[in-house]
């Protein structure tokens, strides 16, 4: 479970439960994630990967068990999290700058100061002469560039992120991940990625959880031990290809048994 | 660029004009055609003839009828806006309200005229009131559905951000009602007028457009009838345009590709923003897709 890293707990998740009336979404799961670490949550539909999340972003109150982040207690309470989904959820009335400001201005008044560091952060991201247009004018990528970059100037410490290529086409999303790997190793997030797609996970992360459903529990976690900065070309090292088919027996062996 | 601008300008002005023109071309092409006589359908000439020289009454007629059709729209408008609000705070409210408010549409507005005279007199209320309750309705239930078309995620994202209630109604769940908001609005614009018109022929003693009509009607002026018919149109037609402008004014997102010039940041922009958002942001994607 412990990494290599030295470095401190980030997230804890402690023995949370999470009941939907008399369903269990979520059984007696635990996780620690280091301070600047990739995680990524993998398994099929029903594994309780976005129960996991609302817990975390705190919009969700789980039955049982605690969230922590930084050892502080914050179960159920929004705010500390920066989140993004598959959908990019920008505000078609405005601007690419103005909703990389939304969290900003969702709890006051936009400085001058804050469009200039969303500005300067849109620059050094690739999104330069898209800062004035509107969402409808922009393409799919750039939207979630955008939608990563409000994530971003919210809390860019702790960020989940839930299937946020999954929109994407397969070109761009690789794209798309090359990008997400160059912002995180600048910013030093501690980022958890959930997805369904185990070639998505292994390539961006340092651990895997693979997760498996009904009830949703943690079923294995994954240690990528690949070097960083990771390349294309690592999508076909032999170790990349052995821990695709453990995540892949994990996922769908386990599917058959329970057919 | 100057070509793509005039070539917008041509198309928003310019056409629309032309296909008033050529309505009123073949109005009198039928008239001249089938020998129409005069008393059944004047010639559009003879009904300009008709508002020109009858237009110190027709003028004060205007007036008369824009303050009761401008007032009861804007009254009856601002409520239906409010009491979406309202309802949408509360899913009780909701289910309670909603089968009343159909029961006030249901009710035709000739029938509660006479009642309405009852109630309120002969004065400007009853006409508000009848205008008013034209417009509310499309206007609550648009509203209510623009509020109601608000993306759960986004709410659960803003709240995950720590927003307050009010502020998540003001920037997420405000500006969703806009366009349905301005949808409403110009579809009841043109109705309302004919609202106006029905509440001055019953609970009017004042000389509006509706009473002008009624006047014409018992002469058996046909070209004083066509002249009031004209000029009402015209007050739906440019209540109408009003209403346009100020939609492309408030939703600019709608139309354009760059946020307006005074919530632009930075001078680089300049460049692509001037030529038309199209063109600039299609190319910049093609520049920035390839690294």
């Amino acid at each position: 479970m412990t990494t290599t890293t030295a470095s401190p707990v980030k997230i804890e998740l402690r023995d949370i439960v999470q009941r939907f009336d008399a369903n269990l979404a979520l059984d007696n799961t635990s996780l620690t994630i280091n301070e600047g670490e990739f995680v990524s949550v993998v398994g099929p539909s029903g594994c309780g990967k976005s129960t996991l999340f609302n817990i975390l972003s705190g919009i969700l109150t789980p039955t049982e068990g605690h969230a922590f982040i930084d050892g502080q207690d914050i179960t159920g309470q929004p705010g500390h999290v920066g989140y993004m989904l598959q959908k990019d959820l920008l505000l078609p009335w405005k601007s690419a700058l103005e909703n990389i400001t939304l969290g900003k201005a969702l709890h006051g008044r936009v400085s001058t100061q804050d469009r200039q560091d969303a500005a300067d952060m849109a620059r050094r991201y690739g999104l330069g002469d898209f800062l004035n247009h509107f969402p409808h004018a922009m393409s799919g990528g750039m939207r979630q560039r955008v939608a990563l970059m409000r994530t971003l100037s919210f809390a860019r410490d702790v960020m989940l992120l839930d299937e946020p290529f999954g929109a994407l086409d397969s070109q761009t999303r690789l794209e798309m991940q090359e990008w997400l790997l160059q912002v995180w190793q600048e910013t030093g997030s501690t980022i958890l990625f959930v997805t369904h797609d185990v070639e998505e996970a292994i390539f961006l992360s340092d651990r895997v959880v693979v997760m498996s459903p009904r009830p949703g529990r943690i079923q294995e976690i994954i240690n990528v031990d690949i070097e960083r900065p990771r390349r294309i070309r690592d999508l076909t090292d032999p170790r990349f290809m052995a821990y695709k088919a453990r995540a892949l027996e994990l996922i769908y062996g386990n599917a058959k048994a329970g057919a | 660029m100057p070509t793509n601008l005039s070539s917008r300008w041509w198309l928003d002005i310019l056409i629309p004009i032309a296909s008033i023109v050529g309505l009123l071309l073949v109005w009198w092409l039928v008239v001249v055609a089938f020998h129409i006589p005069s008393f059944v359908l004047p010639t559009p000439m003879a009904t300009f003839q008709a508002i020109g020289s009858d237009w110190a009454t027709i003028a004060q007629g205007i007036l008369v009828t824009s303050q009761s059709f401008v007032l009861g729209f804007v009254i009856g408008s601002a409520l239906g806006f409010l009491l979406a609000i309202v309802m949408s705070q509360s899913e009780l409210l909701y289910r309670f309200l909603y089968p009343v408010l159909i029961i006030t549409q249901a009710i035709p507005v000739v029938a509660i005229g006479a009642a309405l005279v009852i109630w309120l007199g002969f004065g400007l209320a009853p006409k508000l009131f009848i205008v008013g309750l034209i417009v509310f309705f499309p206007v609550l239930v648009n509203v209510l559905d623009g509020l109601h078309s608000v993306d759960r995620d986004s709410i659960n994202l803003a709240r995950a951000m720590g927003a307050s209630r009010w502020k998540i109604f003001t920037l997420v769940r405000l500006p969703a009602t806009f366009t349905p908001l301005f949808s409403a609005l110009k579809m009841s614009a043109t109705f309302s007028v004919t609202g106006a018109v029905l509440a001055e022929s019953t609970a009017s003693t004042t000389g509006g457009l509706g009473v002008y009509l009624a006047i014409q009607q018992s002469r058996f002026n046909t070209a004083g009838v066509f002249a009031a018919i004209v000029v009402l149109a015209s007050i739906g037609l440019i209540t109408f345009l009003l209403i346009t402008s100020w939609e492309i004014a408030a939703t600019p997102w709608r139309r354009t590709s760059v946020v307006p010039r005074r919530r632009r940041f930075g001078k680089t922009l300049a460049a692509a923003a001037s030529g038309t958002g199209e063109q600039a942001s299609v190319e910049a994607v093609h520049s920035l897709s390839r690294p």
